[in-house]
């Protein structure tokens, strides 16, 4: 049953050969490139982010501006939507396209300021516990253990409905509240990491203890803590949207995606655009980051692959 | 013969299989086939007794489970006997009533001279502490002249009395109030009215059935409804959701969008109307206010200009609206509009004045609010184009009454009905009148105020609220807007009519 149809064994060395040929930075290339998934999720968060960035360029009305007597008016491909607003208008008259634009920087804004507040908590407790052990990992793993006790959705509904919402109180919030996964992983990585002949090697050279941590363990577990920061910048822009879809999130007239999803409800019966719009790109976004992030660890540590 | 039968049964069956996967063009009315009506309401009363709640479901369930001395027409505005078969006046402070022989409350008790004066002279003691002070501070005492004959003296003259007395004043029995007190007639309410309480549930739902015992000469005909099932949901889709399902037969306070799309549904139908409720802003003015930029009249100024009424009532409030220019409803007695400033629409006026108040970078606001959120956020769409930012604090009415009677509340988005009474006593002074909900405190505009309730004259009491009134406005103490049409989403089959007071008249509905 050897048939043809099958690739001769021998290629295999060849081939092989023909990878250790190539330069690093090829490589690089052609292991990013080599997966379809995390070129559509990089290219689908970088035309966001573009989008957001470019926000006010492309806007093609004032986010605030309310006409009362334009409302609800529906996205160009139904008979009464026309060109002047693509995707319609909301309920107060105000043009969906332009508070979509503008709501992705909010959604943005709020994943990656909860990533770098939480990252940097969470990171800096996991690289103590598990470079120092003993007392230190004590105390860290009896925070995350608190930590963890606390759901996260209810301490922040609590919080903001004490202190009122408002966009930096809830980036604050959920940067202060989900840190956790960032400390468990960091922790592990780092007493894996700690183990390794290079670190005793830098010890042993007379390398000081911050530099140790910083020049030595830090990059060698940055794929780990890259996944875990694009799942937190993904599961914070969630829970932004779930609390102002409960109201208690960013407040009216800021546009933000969850908010607009929560606005759009009332109308849900009859103008479903309204909700389905803010909804799909919401999902999009979640979505394309968890893949950017996903083939990114691939990209940096594709031993890792699971 | 069997065949038939056999067929007729696959028949049945297959109907029942669609009705139940709501297929059928015409599924059986949850409420229909037993005369029973469900309403669905967003807000719960804290307390169905309806001295101790100042919410419209209280005065809902109050006018079905109670009775008042007098009875008050909704279509020809006449005075008829109640509970009082007949009044006069005695002098300008004093009033007599012969009360009606034979009736029962739902307990069993007799209703005689007994209940009344212990009633009014609960309600009228500020120990008592009833949440609706303006509606029976005018009381001095009320005196048992025989079993059936009640004199009542008011404090001062107060022509408004006989109003008030076929509102928001229902007779509680009075050895059964004596025993359990406003928390036990919340627990298990008892009156004399058309409909007696069957279950509450505190904050969910409460189910009233016919009074069987009730009297035949009320001008509150009993009609054919056995029960009204009133469930309270504060999520408005919910309630859609209910009512296009069928779950429910009645849904009021629709905002106009989403009256004007359920229309369209083949088994519900639209009912609107004007109603007396206005909805107004107010401005926190006291001295220690947690907005200190409100005490500028400049600034309250620019915010009553940034908004654009016309197009708001128009646009989104609908049919039915109309603009106000005073805080009170424009067909009370005494309400008028003359002699005060009118502030038209004008955002580059409202942006110029805030300059003049030194804010050239405009103002920071909260804005507390508790229905049609839709409007609120409308608003705020204005006052941002004005350069006045306002954040908004959507809340229960309770929460929201304990922000302002708290000095904690800086704007607020504001609605009164005036308990549906038809005088002007009864809505400014509420917010004028140096009462808990008053957050400006001018004592020029209370004395204005005291001098309209309490003259007898009506040109003068007239007089009297017109210059209170117009001074409202020439310092901008608030924000007059609109008054609110109700629409109603209702089963097709329901008859039913909206009244000016925004009070679904149970007894009178019938099902086609």
């Amino acid at each position: 049953m050897t048939g043809t149809a099958f690739p001769p064994a021998t290629s295999a060395p060849s081939s092989a050969a023909a990878v250790a040929e190539l330069s690093a930075g090829a490589r690089l290339r052609r292991r990013m490139f080599g997966q379809k998934s995390f070129v559509f999720g990089v290219g689908l968060l970088l035309v966001i982010v573009a989008v957001a960035l470019l926000a006010p360029v492309l806007a093609p009305h004032d986010p605030y501006a309310q006409n009362l007597s334009q409302r609800m008016v529906p996205p160009f491909w139904y008979a009464k939507g026309g060109w002047e607003h693509l995707l319609g208008t909301d309920n107060l008259g105000r043009d969906y396209l332009s508070r979509l634009l503008y709501g992705a920087r909010i959604s943005l804004l709020i994943g990656l300021s909860v990533m770098v507040i939480s990252g940097l908590i969470g990171t800096t407790l996991g690289l103590l516990a598990g470079y120092f052990g003993g007392k230190a990992d004590l105390i860290v793993t009896f925070l995350i253990t608190t930590r963890l006790a606390m759901p996260v959705i209810l301490v922040a509904l609590a919080v903001v409905a004490m202190v009122g919402g408002s966009l930096p109180v809830v980036i604050l919030v959920l940067g202060l509240l989900k840190w956790d996964r960032f400390a468990v992983v960091m922790r592990s990585a780092t007493q894996q990491a700690r183990a390794l002949d290079y670190v005793t090697a830098a010890e042993a050279a007379g390398a000081s203890t911050p530099r140790i941590i910083l020049g030595e363990i830090l990059p060698n577990v940055f794929p780990q803590l890259i996944v875990v920061a694009t799942l937190e910048a993904a599961s914070a822009i969630l829970l932004e949207a779930a609390l102002s879809f409960l109201g208690l999130g960013v407040q009216p007239p800021l546009p933000s995606w969850g908010l607009m999803i929560s606005e759009a409800k009332t109308y849900m019966f009859f103008s479903f655009w309204l909700i389905a719009i803010p909804g799909t790109l919401l999902a999009l976004l979640v979505l394309s980051i968890n893949l950017a992030g996903d083939g990114l660890r691939d990209v940096v540590a594709p031993e890792g692959r699971g | 013969m069997t065949i038939g039968t056999g067929k007729m049964r696959i028949g049945l069956l297959a109907a029942a299989l669609l009705a139940g996967t709501g297929l059928l063009a015409q599924p059986a009315l949850a409420g229909k086939s037993d005369n029973s009506v469900h309403l669905a309401y967003d807000q719960a009363p804290e307390n169905v007794d309806p001295f101790f709640n100042n919410v419209r479901i209280g005065v809902i369930i109050g006018q079905h489970v109670w009775d008042t001395l007098i009875y008050r027409d909704p279509d020809t505005g006449e005075y008829k006997g109640q509970l009082a078969k007949s009044w006069r006046q005695v002098d300008d402070r004093t009033l007599e009533f012969d009360l009606r022989e034979g009736v029962k409350f739902h307990n069993g008790e007799e209703f005689d001279a007994d209940d009344v004066v212990y009633t009014l002279n609960f309600v009228s003691k500020p120990d008592s502490g009833v949440t609706t002070q303006q509606n029976v501070a005018w009381i001095e005492k009320a005196e048992k002249l025989d079993k059936y004959k009640v004199r009542v003296t008011t404090k001062q003259v107060f022509p408004a009395a006989i109003e008030y007395l076929s509102g928001p004043v229902v007779m509680h029995p009075n050895e059964y109030y004596a025993k359990v007190g406003p928390q036990g007639q919340n627990q298990k309410p008892v009156g004399t009215g058309p409909f007696r309480v069957a279950a509450h549930e505190m904050g969910k739902s409460i189910t009233l059935e016919k009074n069987p015992d009730y009297f035949k000469d009320s001008p509150k005909k009993q009609g054919p409804i056995e029960t009204v099932e009133i469930r309270f949901i504060p999520d408005r889709q919910t309630q859609m959701a209910e009512v296009l399902s069928e779950g429910v037969d009645l849904i009021m306070h629709v905002p106009k969008d989403q009256a004007d799309q359920i229309g369209m549904v083949p088994h519900l139908k639209v009912v609107s109307g004007e109603t007396m409720r206005i909805v107004f802003m107010q401005m926190n003015t006291l001295d220690n206010t947690p907005a200190p930029a409100l005490k500028d009249e400049r600034v309250r100024r620019a915010i009553i200009h940034a908004i654009d009424r016309e197009t708001m009532v128009k646009e989104i409030v609908g049919a039915g609206s109309r603009v106000i220019h005073t805080i009170c409803f424009p067909e009370q007695f005494g309400c008028t509009d003359e002699g005060a400033p009118r502030y038209e629409y004008d955002p580059a006026k409202a942006r110029q004045l805030l300059k003049e108040a030194r804010f050239p970078n405009g103002i920071e606001l909260n804005i507390v609010a508790y229905r049609e959120r839709n409007q609120t956020e409308a608003m705020i769409g204005y006052l941002q184009a004005a350069g006045i930012k306002a954040n908004l604090n959507f809340l229960q009415y309770a929460a929201m009454r304990e922000q302002i009677r708290g000095n904690k509340a800086m704007l607020t988005h504001q609605t009164w009905g005036s308990f549906s009474v038809n005088d002007v006593s009864a809505s400014t002074p509420v917010y004028f009148k140096f009462e808990s909900d008053d957050i400006t405190r001018d004592p020029e505009v209370r004395d204005l105020l005291q001098k309209g309730d309490t003259s007898v004259d009506p040109e003068a009491r007239k007089e009297a609220y017109g210059k209170a009134l117009a001074l409202i406005a020439e310092r901008a103490y608030a924000v007059p807007l609109y008054s609110l049409p109700v629409y109603y989403v209702a089963a097709k089959d329901l008859e039913f009519k909206a009244y000016a007071d925004e009070m679904p008249r149970f007894w009178e509905m019938t099902w086609n």
